[in-house]
Order: structure tokens, then C-alpha cells, then sequence
């Protein structure tokens, strides 16, 4: 990699995706990088009227080969609201990442999703 | 057409020694520094992004891999570590693309050179080699009177049958507005239709015996600004001529002047995530 200055790259994982159900977001490669650090914002809700002022739990999962997924530890709780905004920090993530939400049903989300890494 | 290595001085670096470049280098993309200005295609789209077609909404970011398997650990790149990584989801028909955007300052001949290899997630302990249904490139240009895009790809596989033949595209979807002000269109110029074959241009890559190897090839593809014609595109031991093939073309855009964006893709014929890997990219230019 680069020897004067650290890399850098985002990601978009979810451009305008609605999350419903069980969610998980498409690998994403970053052995390059030491550092994560994943937003979710909320663009709009949908039957959330019960969820109103709650939140979903959004978990960082890792992988010995993009397939096989386990918790990483880090969890960010979403506000179930418009303009919501949530993030966690990540490090020490091997090779693969991604984030898997479990959307109570009756509602959805529609989300920006994005991974911030810096090496 | 093409120089030895020694014909040119700037070509002291190494990495440089397994190209073929015109007398400019315009960008050489090593990935084992970085994504170097590769960005995922998005659609347009005004107000909402919800008016952005649903094939280009759901493109994804490229990213650098070290190509590492479950079964045999880190492949590694041609030389280095990483590689670009363009990854579709498991869906059949699905598709993804990484972009660079540039504009260009004469209209000469241009080059683009990479060493690839694609594969399809080894989720299965089988040959799996009709999961990938095609990798390719493409131009986004525009001169003064039309923007060209000449599309290229690999056919692998079509609906599980072995096709293994390059093809182009001359015609595309129609284009459609975008929000109400009028000054936005799009058109998806690489949905699945209107791919036509290069004649004789049948061609057997190097697949290997299991989704876990992977085996690099060089792929050229040649340009003329100029006249916005096919020159020739070369794989491996391949040599393809281009007489009858011609690319997208319509009328110059308003905002697009000196345009010249490349874009890889790839797309996957079963639902089986399909992976493209760019070594490094270097296009140059007779200028």
C-alpha cells in the first residue's frame, strides 16, 4: 500500500435499500485496512408506528472466507426514524465484513449504509 | 501496433515490463496501492433516489482483495497483494462494475491494458465454471458531436450453457427522463439485450480445475478517439480484429465534453456470487 499516506475508502453497502426482515449486507473485503467504522442513516420508515422513538440493533459480523459469518461483538442500535443516524467502530477484523439487522416485522427501513476504512 | 518495452524510456519500472503502452501513460493502477480513483457505477437520479433504475441502484462498491479461499488461504495478485475486486450478488442475471473517470485532452489512439481473472464464490465443491456469465469493459466517450461507448465482454455462460466467445454492443435501451426539470436521462446500456457476437472471436480461457485457482490473463483493447472506431482487442495468445464492430452511439450530451470513463464488469449467471479481478489497469494514449 501507499507509504506516505494512509488509505482511505468508503464504501456504500445499502444505497437507498429497504431493510425488512432478516438483513444482511454484501461482503465487503478490507484486510487492507486497520480500522472500520460503519454508518447506518435512515431515509425513510414504513409501519413503524409501534417503533417510533425505538431502536433496531445492527451487528458486525466477520469471516475466515466471505462465507461462513460469525458476530463480531460490535452492535449499533438504529433509531427506527427519519434522518436516523447510528455507528460503530471496528478493528482487528481479519478480511471480510459486513452488518446484519434484524428488522421486527411489520416494518422497514429505508437506509444508507457505508464503511468508512482508513489502513 | 505494439512497442517492444525497451522502445520507450519511461518503461524503467518493472511492473511496466509486462505492458504494452502508447508513448502516454495516462494511468497506471497498481491496486497494491490502493482503489486509485475506482468507484462503483450509480444511476442518475433527481430529488429521490428512488427514480434511479433498479439495475444501477443496485451496483456495488469495488474493493481490494487478497483473493483468499477457504480452502487454500491468500492467493494474492499478479504481483503484490491485492487485487480490484468486482463482486455481483447471488442472484442470476446480477450484475456489478467498478468505474474511472477521466476526460481526455486529444482524441488519439487510446489503449487499455490489464491482466484479469474471474471466478464464482466457491460456496460448492465443484468445477463451477458456467456460474460466471460474463466479465467485461466498456468506454463512456463523447467529442464534440456524439458520445460512443463501445462495450466489450466475455461471454462465459449463458442460462447454463458454455458460450466462452467475445462480444460487443452496438444498440442499447431506449433512454428514459429522470425527475421533472428535464435535465436528466439514463439508459441501461448493459442490460442482458442486444449483445451480438465478434465474428471468429471464440475464445477458451484459463478456468483451472477448481473455483479455489485462479490463472491471470492479459487483455488489451484498442481505441481510436479520432474517428471513436474499434482498432483490435487482444487476449493472451489472441489477436481480435475489428472491422464490422461498432459501438453505442447517440447524440453528444451537454454536460459530457472530453469524456472518457472505463468501466469493468461482470455478471453472474446462477445464483452464485461471481468475482472479477483486475491485477492493475494502465491505459495510454498515441499522443
Amino acid at each position: 500500500m501507499g507509504t506516505l499516506m494512509r488509505n482511505a475508502y468508503t464504501a456504500v453497502l445499502a444505497r437507498g435499500e429497504w431493510w425488512e426482515g432478516s438483513v444482511q449486507t454484501e461482503p465487503y473485503e478490507a484486510a487492507w485496512a486497520a480500522q472500520a467504522l460503519f454508518f447506518v442513516r435512515v431515509l425513510q420508515t414504513d409501519g413503524t408506528t409501534a417503533l417510533d422513538a425505538t431502536t433496531i440493533q445492527a451487528r458486525v459480523q466477520i469471516s475466515p472466507d466471505g462465507m461462513h459469518w460469525a458476530d463480531e461483538g460490535s452492535v449499533m442500535q438504529v433509531p427506527a426514524q427519519t434522518d436516523g443516524l447510528a455507528f460503530t467502530r471496528v478493528s482487528e477484523f481479519g478480511g471480510w465484513l459486513r452488518l446484519a439487522v434484524e428488522v421486527p416485522a411489520g416494518t422497514r427501513l429505508q437506509v444508507v449504509a457505508t464503511l468508512a476504512l482508513k489502513a | 501496433m505494439t512497442l517492444h518495452a525497451a522502445a520507450h524510456p519511461t518503461h524503467v519500472d518493472p511492473r511496466l515490463s509486462r505492458y504494452d503502452p502508447l508513448a502516454r501513460v495516462i494511468y497506471f493502477d497498481d491496486f497494491d496501492c490502493g482503489l486509485s480513483g475506482w468507484t462503483t457505477l450509480v444511476g442518475n437520479y433527481e430529488n429521490s433516489i428512488d427514480t434511479m433504475t433498479r439495475s444501477y441502484a443496485r451496483h456495488m462498491q469495488p474493493m481490494l482483495s487478497q483473493i483468499t479461499h477457504w480452502d487454500s488461504g491468500t492467493h494474492g495478485a499478479f504481483d503484490g497483494t491485492y487485487a480490484l475486486k468486482i463482486a455481483t450478488r447471488a442472484v442470476p442475471g446480477e450484475r456489478n462494475t467498478a468505474i474511472k473517470r477521466v476526460t481526455f485532452r486529444k482524441a488519439s489512439k487510446i489503449r487499455v491494458e490489464t491482466y484479469f481473472a474471474f471466478k464464482p464464490e466457491a460456496n460448492e465443491l465443484k468445477l463451477s465454471d458456467l456460474d460466471v456469465r460474463s466479465v467485461g469493459l466498456l468506454f463512456d466517450l463523447q467529442d464534440g458531436q456524439q458520445r460512443v461507448m463501445p462495450h466489450l465482454r466475455y461471454l462465459n455462460a449463458l442460462d447454463g450453457q458454455r458460450m466462452n466467445r467475445w462480444q460487443f454492443k452496438q444498440h442499447s435501451s431506449p433512454f428514459r427522463a429522470i425527475g421533472s426539470r428535464s435535465e436528466t436521462v439514463t439508459h441501461d446500456h448493459l442490460s442482458p439485450n442486444d449483445w451480438e457476437d465478434i465474428p471468429d472471436a471464440g475464445q477458451n480461457l484459463c478456468y483451472n480445475e477448481i473455483p479455489t485457482k485462479i490463472n491471470w490473463h492479459y487483455l488489451r483493447f484498442d481505441f481510436d478517439l479520432a474517428t471513436m472506431r474499434w482498432l483490435e482487442f487482444q487476449c493472451n495468445d489472441r489477436t481480435f480484429a475489428c472491422p464490422g464492430v461498432n459501438s453505442i452511439t447517440i447524440a453528444a450530451m451537454p454536460n459530457l465534453a472530453c469524456m472518457l470513463n472505463l468501466v469493468f464488469f461482470c455478471e453472474s449467471d446462477t445464483a452464485k456470487r461471481s468475482f472479477f479481478y483486475l491485477d492493475s489497469v494502465l491505459l495510454s494514449g498515441e499522443f
